[in-house]
């Protein structure tokens, strides 16, 4: 139990010494699996073949990422104040710096931050402020979030909002990380995740960014086809995410491992690097820089991420900031 | 050496590693966990210091501890998942790009903590490796190594992280009067035992205490070559050379060494590998009579055929035959017995006035005939038995007990002997010691009396001899008198276990994974009993009453000659003739003499008469050695010496009166 938990609790008590505490926190929200992001299949447009098809990636697997990026989240409910909920959520990112194939922290360690998440439209804004004195961030769980509504009063409406806005958080402490080794550093990193929420990291030469979730697949039809018939060591043809809001991205599908005998998304991850268009990259550079960035993923499926359920996608280094980040907070 | 105790700030050791604890191994009073780097120089017997973090009663707690067991694993649920990771093929596991997270994880047996009270579990903190200080302050040497008053004895270097620290034993555990007497165990050809005895007592000298006395040693050489040459140089390095220096004790070997051997059974020479003429001047033969063994006739007799008929027979032999005028009225003419030559007469005598005697029954004052020729047969046979040992004209050649000299090593060279004359030299030869130690009059006040396969003489099991009735004396009473046994032996497990449970002090050299498997060793970890199995030479553990726990050391070679090496430079003598054996040992006392003159003097004696008149010579050491050894042959063959013719009487002449002569 993180002792920061404690101490939240210890800091609500102050305030309301009869409010009933959470005896252990129960368990993390996102164990809960509340707020899931409904499946989706997205069309986007290929940019280098005429329409997508498999692509060996060719030669041998190389070592070519230098730094690894990766956050957790942790929330949990302190109390329950007069049925709403109060919660605590932690977040953490680290980079991890790979040094004589060790991993080690990167200069200034973790990026931990703690919040409560409270939900000020329903409770007194005077236990805000004594969260506030305590020296803890609040975050407004009914605050206008982007559907334009204020979360009813209903209680596990409100833990969904604050699941949520954790996740915000921590995509926020990853983001901040990577920017920090965009402007500092000239190495090729690994980052969990998509790049297109920070513009300076989408058109960085050096980010790469993994998505081992599969909820949206940016490919319909028979190039949904293509995908699920990817063999170990085969990329998909590059495409374009655009976005009306966020820096447009280069991306593609790539088989870490073979999928026989396993469920179609078996091994299968999809990666995001600046885009082609925006850095004025010709289309055979365009081709050698996705299959060199797939040589270099592939030379990450060893060693296996095992006990990890996610292990036929995760790479080991990604499996070692989450450890870190677990041990520290 | 400081004696204070280190400060929490005083360390100038890099950080080594961290204390740490969990709920499933929790750290207690007596034992702690911490990890380190994966290149930290910690291993198995390391010495290590853990600073903790708050005060307690206002002092911030160190706690000394000494590593014991070692764990390193990786994030790897199953070694199944490296093989998949890996496609089953190891060349492939060196290509992969990330090497897994790996843990180094030690736990440490508590040596001390400061403040001693309250004692508490050890608390999370930083953990250093041990310096000198650390290392004197761990071991609790700091009380006994005072300036001006020090009691420490190096016995060898802890070698930890690049830093070699020395490690002292107390004098007053090791040679009393606290505790006493130094055990040492290890396998055999590893050139340890026999070493480490050898270094210990060149440190004792070098380094003991001035108000404790005197001290000598007297050593049992009891195979092979190992101790002839103690008082020849040996081959050191420069790494031994830097330890002699860092300890203080001089790399030089010892400079007072007196031998002792018995001759063979020819009696020509003596029963040593140590005869080669250049090193002949400090060898001294060791005879004994009738009187010195009938003392210690136990020894020798075997307890299943000599009863309790046949001791009171003896009894009575050493009562009132030995050495005084015995008369009776069955015996032609009073005896006085004093060699094993003269026992024998005795013995025939009697047993043939009891035959001889009409009607007299077969006994003689209460003793069966029976029983007589059954003492006679087993006395008469020691002299055969222990032949070069024992004579039979009852000449004495002795260790020079009441006149032993400081800082002297004595060695009984016993190795070429029957069992037999081993153990009555060992047991003579240490009750005597015991004697004068009780009387204070030995020339020393403390004696070393060193015994290298001690599983022979005072065994776990077997009859219970009277030499193992005697070491056992020693080890539970010596130290009251400053007799000190420092005992070897290969297997620890088949000695006695009061011997060796009296040993204050104990090293251990590299041990045999059967012998590691006995109880004696169940209160080691594993891994301590692992590295016990596979110390190098010069390696050994160390127990001592004030280190809790066992601590791993290195100790330098001796500063003397090696057996083999010494055979080999000095080879042994061949067998001489009579006249050469006998101008060899007269040349200790004259050198001036030449064979042509033993040659003349002893030309009309028998080999006897000059064994014998020799062994007087050596023994009275005259300032005359010609004229002293010619005598003892006037004595003996003036019979042959012409004398004055002998004259017939004369006849009577008759008187011219008396024709009938009256």
């Amino acid at each position: 139990m993180d002792p920061s938990f404690r101490s939240a609790q210890r800091t609500l008590q102050g305030w309301a010494p009869d409010l009933p505490l959470q005896a252990d926190g129960g368990a993390p929200l996102e164990t809960l699996g509340r707020v899931v992001e409904p499946p989706r299949l997205l069309a986007a447009p290929v940019v280098e073949d005429s329409a997508l098809r498999a692509r060996p990636v060719g030669g041998e697997p190389e070592v070519g990422f230098l730094a690894f990026l990766d956050g957790i989240q942790r929330s949990r409910v302190l109390a329950y104040h007069d049925g709403l909920p109060v919660v605590f959520g932690v977040v953490a990112a680290v980079i991890r710096l790979r040094v004589n194939r060790r991993l080690h922290s990167w200069t200034g360690g973790p990026l931990v931050e703690r919040r409560i998440y409270l939900p000020l439209a329903y409770l007194p804004s005077e236990l805000a402020a004594h969260f506030r004195a305590a020296g803890l961030d609040v975050v407004d769980t009914t605050a206008v979030g982007p559907d334009q509504a204020i979360p009813i009063r209903h209680p596990l409406a409100l833990l969904d909002r604050a699941i949520h806005l954790v996740q915000e958080d921590r995509e926020g402490a990853e983001q901040t990380l990577a920017e920090r080794w965009c402007n500092a550093e000239r190495a090729p990193i690994f980052i969990d995740g998509g790049l297109n929420k920070s513009e300076l990291v989408a058109r960085s030469p050096n980010a790469v960014g993994v998505v081992k979730s599969h909820r949206t697949l940016y490919v319909e039809g028979d190039a949904l086809d293509q995908v699920f018939r990817l063999r170990g060591g085969e990329r998909s043809s590059v495409f374009r995410i655009p976005s009306s809001r966020r820096t447009p991205v280069a991306s593609w599908y790539l088989r870490l491992r073979d999928p026989a005998g396993h469920d179609p998304l078996f091994g299968l991850v999809r990666v995001e690097a600046a885009d082609a268009e925006l850095a004025g990259e010709s289309l055979p550079a365009l081709t050698a820089r996705a299959d060199r960035l797939s040589r270099w993923i592939l030379a990450e499926s060893s060693p296996l991420s095992l006990p990890d359920g996610r292990w036929d996608r995760m790479v080991y280094g990604i499996r070692d900031c989450e450890e870190y980040l677990r041990a520290v907070i | 050496m400081d004696t204070e105790p280190p400060s929490v700030l005083s360390s100038p050791l890099p950080l080594l590693g961290r204390v740490v604890a969990t709920e499933r191994r929790p750290n207690t009073a007596f034992e702690f966990h911490f990890w380190t780097a994966l290149d930290a120089p910690v291993g198995i017997g390391s010495i290590v210091r853990a600073d903790g973090e708050r005060p307690v009663n206002g002092q911030v707690p160190i706690v000394y501890g000494v590593v014991t067991e070692g764990l390193s694993y990786t994030d790897l649920q199953s070694p199944l998942h490296d093989v998949l990771g890996h496609d089953g093929e190891p060349s492939h596991a060196t290509a992969a790009a990330t090497e897994r997270a790996e843990i180094r994880l030690y736990s440490a047996a508590v040596l001390r903590q400061i403040p001693e009270e309250p004692m508490q579990p050890v608390p999370m903190g930083r953990v250093h490796l041990a310096d000198d200080a650390d290392v004197a302050a761990a071991l609790r040497m700091d009380g006994y190594l005072r300036d001006g008053e020090s009691r420490g004895i190096p016995v060898g270097v802890y070698h930890g992280g690049g830093v070699e620290s020395p490690i002292y034993l107390d004098a007053d555990f090791l040679v009393g009067p606290e505790a006493a007497h130094l055990n040492i165990t290890g396998v055999s050809g590893l050139a340890t035992k026999t070493s480490a005895a050898e270094w210990l007592i060149a440190s004792l000298f070098a380094h003991f205490p001035a108000s404790k006395g005197s001290v000598a040693a007297v050593c049992f050489n009891v195979k092979g070559p190992d101790l002839l040459f103690l008082d020849q140089p040996g081959e050191l390095d420069e790494r031994d050379r830097a330890v002699y220096e860092r300890l203080g004790v001089p790399a030089e070997p010892f400079e007072k060494v007196e031998y002792y051997a018995p001759y063979t059974a020819r009696g020509y020479t003596l029963n040593t590998l140590r005869s080669n003429e250049a090193l002949s001047a400090n060898v001294h033969p060791l005879t004994w009579g009738l009187r010195e063994v009938l003392q210690y006739a136990e020894v020798l007799l075997n307890r299943d055929d000599v009863d309790a008929k046949a001791d009171a027979l003896i009894d009575f032999i050493k009562e009132r035959v030995i050495d005084r005028e015995f008369t009776d009225p069955l015996l032609r003419r009073p005896y006085r017995v004093q060699t094993f030559g003269e026992l024998e007469e005795w013995f025939r005598d009697l047993l043939m006035a009891i035959e001889g005697r009409g009607g007299g029954g077969d006994s003689w004052r209460t003793h069966h005939v029976a029983t007589i020729r059954k003492v006679r047969n087993r006395l008469s046979n020691i002299s055969t038995r222990c032949a070069g040992l024992v004579t039979d004209d009852g000449a004495v050649s002795d260790l020079p007990f009441g006149n032993l000299s400081d800082r002297t090593v004595y060695v009984v060279d016993v190795a070429m002997l029957e069992e037999d004359a081993q153990d009555l030299i060992f047991a003579r030869v240490v009750s005597k010691l015991r004697e004068h130690l009780e009387r204070r009059d030995l020339g020393v006040n403390h004696v070393v009396v060193f015994v290298d396969e001690l599983n022979k003489y005072a065994p776990s099991d077997g009859p219970d001899t009277y030499v193992r009735k005697m070491l056992l004396d020693i080890s539970e009473r010596g130290r009251y008198l400053g007799l000190v046994l420092f005992s070897a032996q290969q297997f620890r497990s088949q000695v006695h276990r009061r011997v060796v449970g009296n040993a204050g002090s104990s090293l251990y050299g590299r041990m045999d994974a059967d012998e590691l498997s006995t109880p004696g060793y169940a209160v080691l970890s594993p891994a301590i009993r692992t590295r016990l199995a596979t110390l190098d030479r010069g390696q050994m553990m160390v127990r001592h009453p004030h280190f809790t726990q066992p601590i791993f050391m290195r100790f330098p070679r001796p500063a003397v000659m090696r057996g083999r090496d010494g055979v080999e430079q000095y080879p042994q003598a061949e067998e001489p003739t009579l006249e050469a054996a006998i101008l060899r040992s007269l040349l200790t006392l004259d050198r001036s003499l030449s064979l042509s003159w033993v040659q003349d003097v002893i030309a009309l004696a028998s080999e006897e008469e000059a064994l014998r008149a020799r062994n007087v010579t050596l023994l009275a050491r005259p300032a005359d050695v010609r004229s002293f050894f010619a005598a003892q042959f006037r004595a003996v063959v003036g019979a042959r010496t012409p004398g004055r013719p002998v004259v017939a009487p004369a006849l009577r002449v008759l008187a011219d009166d008396d024709p009938y002569g009256f």
